[in-house]
């Protein structure tokens, strides 16, 4: 039959990679953030997803409703002790594998509200990957920072995430 | 480029000193800037007569200069010359207040009689400060009354004052009347620990207004439906803007957090006391 006297189509179909790689490459694409916002940095990311900067480019714009469906917080805005205990609690119901962006000034360092009512930085509270810095940051800054956290997604190992685990299971 | 002019490397890593820094320390106010036409004219006649007391001093000065000068047969000094009244003539100056002429602000004095302790118009506001008893009489025929019908209210908001020696606080009412196109202003002294009428019993909107004044201030109305914080968490220490808060709160941002579901913060907490050197961590129990 035709198809066996091809052998280079069969070449064309197949390709070789790593598991890690293939599952790192289709996390880091398909990155779906929560929709939650805090305070003025939300709006800035509104922006990002509108039409003009267009988030969905980078595989990074179904926002969803819900923590259970999401993968990446993006913590736009100033964290109060009164929001804190929710957002923890947010974070806590997404599923695993999970990233964090603290975007703007507040999220990362309280920005600038040196007062009682803010924690200095959501990483008081959360692991963060990517810092962005800006008051708030343009969307540029935003992407970038993105990138980051997909070029980051794309050095890890699965291992690496669960290493605490595995170490103590030995 | 030489390493001498290059700034000098610290020793260690940069750490900041939470106890002397400046938003730790509190400063509090001395005096009572408390608008109002009485006050303004005390102001005024003090300044008038502290300015005819130096130009008296002023006058006494050259007349012993100048008989002394005649003793010694010296060429007598110049007479002082009295300053004119300065003028301000820019546009920039805050109009003083005057005394109420306005006709809602008559019509109160007139139905409240001496329960007004003071009305006054400053730049086209009209202010009247009534006995702190007496807040929900004058709330009502404000509301109800067919000439004033301040159906309204706007906002409502207390103001520390602790230079003040026979009053704390000031609490402050908006009303707005949407039919006649006006607005008015109601305010009431009072000293620490006094609760006045909730006004909620005549305005209902004053409800969360009221509980942010609660959990600001630290001022409970009573018959208030839900007396409760709004603002800040349950069970905050302190009322945040009262002057002798301090602008990072009394600690609660450092070491303790309220709801730690994950022990991070406890952790955080741990952490921060090992550098004070205090050791926080319980033995574990085997
Ligand atoms: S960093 Fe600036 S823009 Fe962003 S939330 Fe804070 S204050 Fe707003």
């Amino acid at each position: 039959m035709g198809v066996i006297h091809q052998p280079s189509s069969f070449e064309n179909l197949l390709i070789t990679t790593r598991v890690e790689k293939v599952m790192n490459w289709s996390r880091a694409t398909s990155v779906w953030p929560m929709t939650f916002g805090l305070a003025c940095c939300a709006i800035e990311m509104m922006a990002s997803g509108a039409a003009r900067f267009d988030f969905d480019r980078f595989g990074c714009g179904i926002f969803r409703a819900t923590p259970r469906q999401a993968d990446l917080m993006i913590v736009p805005g100033t964290v109060t002790y009164k929001m804190a205990p929710t957002i923890k609690l947010l974070w806590d119901q997404m599923p695993e594998p999970k990233w964090a962006i603290a975007m703007g000034s507040c999220a990362t360092c309280g920005g600038p509200f040196d007062s009682y009512h803010t924690i200095q930085g959501v990483d008081k509270i959360i692991p963060v990957d990517v810092y962005i810095p800006g008051c708030p940051p343009r969307p540029e800054a935003l992407f970038y920072g993105f990138m980051k956290l997909q070029d980051k997604i794309m050095t890890s190992s699965l291992a690496d995430r669960y290493r605490e685990i595995f170490e103590e299971v030995g | 480029m030489s390493d001498a002019n290059l700034p000098e490397t610290p020793a260690g890593p940069y750490v900041y000193d939470y106890k002397t820094a400046p938003n730790r320390q509190i400063e509090l106010p001395k005096t009572v800037p408390l608008p109002g036409y009485r006050a303004y004219v005390a102001e005024q006649k003090a300044q008038a007569e502290a300015e005819e007391a130096k130009w008296q001093k002023q006058l006494a000065d050259y007349e012993t200069a100048k008989a002394k000068a005649e003793a010694e047969g010296k060429e007598a000094p110049t007479a002082p010359v009295k300053p004119a009244p300065k003028k301000n003539d820019t546009d920039m100056v805050f109009p003083a207040p005057t005394e109420a002429q306005a006709p809602d602000l008559l019509r109160l004095m007139e139905l409240l009689g001496d329960k007004v302790e003071e009305a006054f118009e400053q730049a086209g506001e009209m202010t009247c400060q009534v006995g702190r008893d007496h807040i929900l009489e004058a709330l009502k025929l404000c509301r109800e009354d067919a000439s004033l019908k301040y159906e309204m209210l706007a906002d409502e908001t207390a103001t520390h004052y602790p230079a003040a020696t026979d009053f704390a606080f000031s609490v402050v009412y908006h009303l707005t009347s949407l039919a006649r196109k006006k607005r008015l202003r109601l305010r009431i002294l009072i000293p620490e620990g006094f609760e006045p009428q909730s006004a909620t019993q005549i305005y209902p909107g004053a409800n969360w207004l009221e509980r942010e004044i609660w959990d600001m201030f630290g001022i409970r109305f009573q018959h208030h439906p839900d007396m409760t914080r709004i603002l800040c968490p349950e069970g905050w220490e302190g009322h945040p803007l009262r002057k002798e808060y301090p602008v990072v709160g009394w600690g609660q941002r450092d070491i303790d957090f309220r709801d730690d579901r994950s022990g991070m913060l406890n952790r955080i907490a741990l952490e921060k006391a090992g550098q004070l050197g205090i050791n926080l961590k319980q033995p574990k129990a085997e």
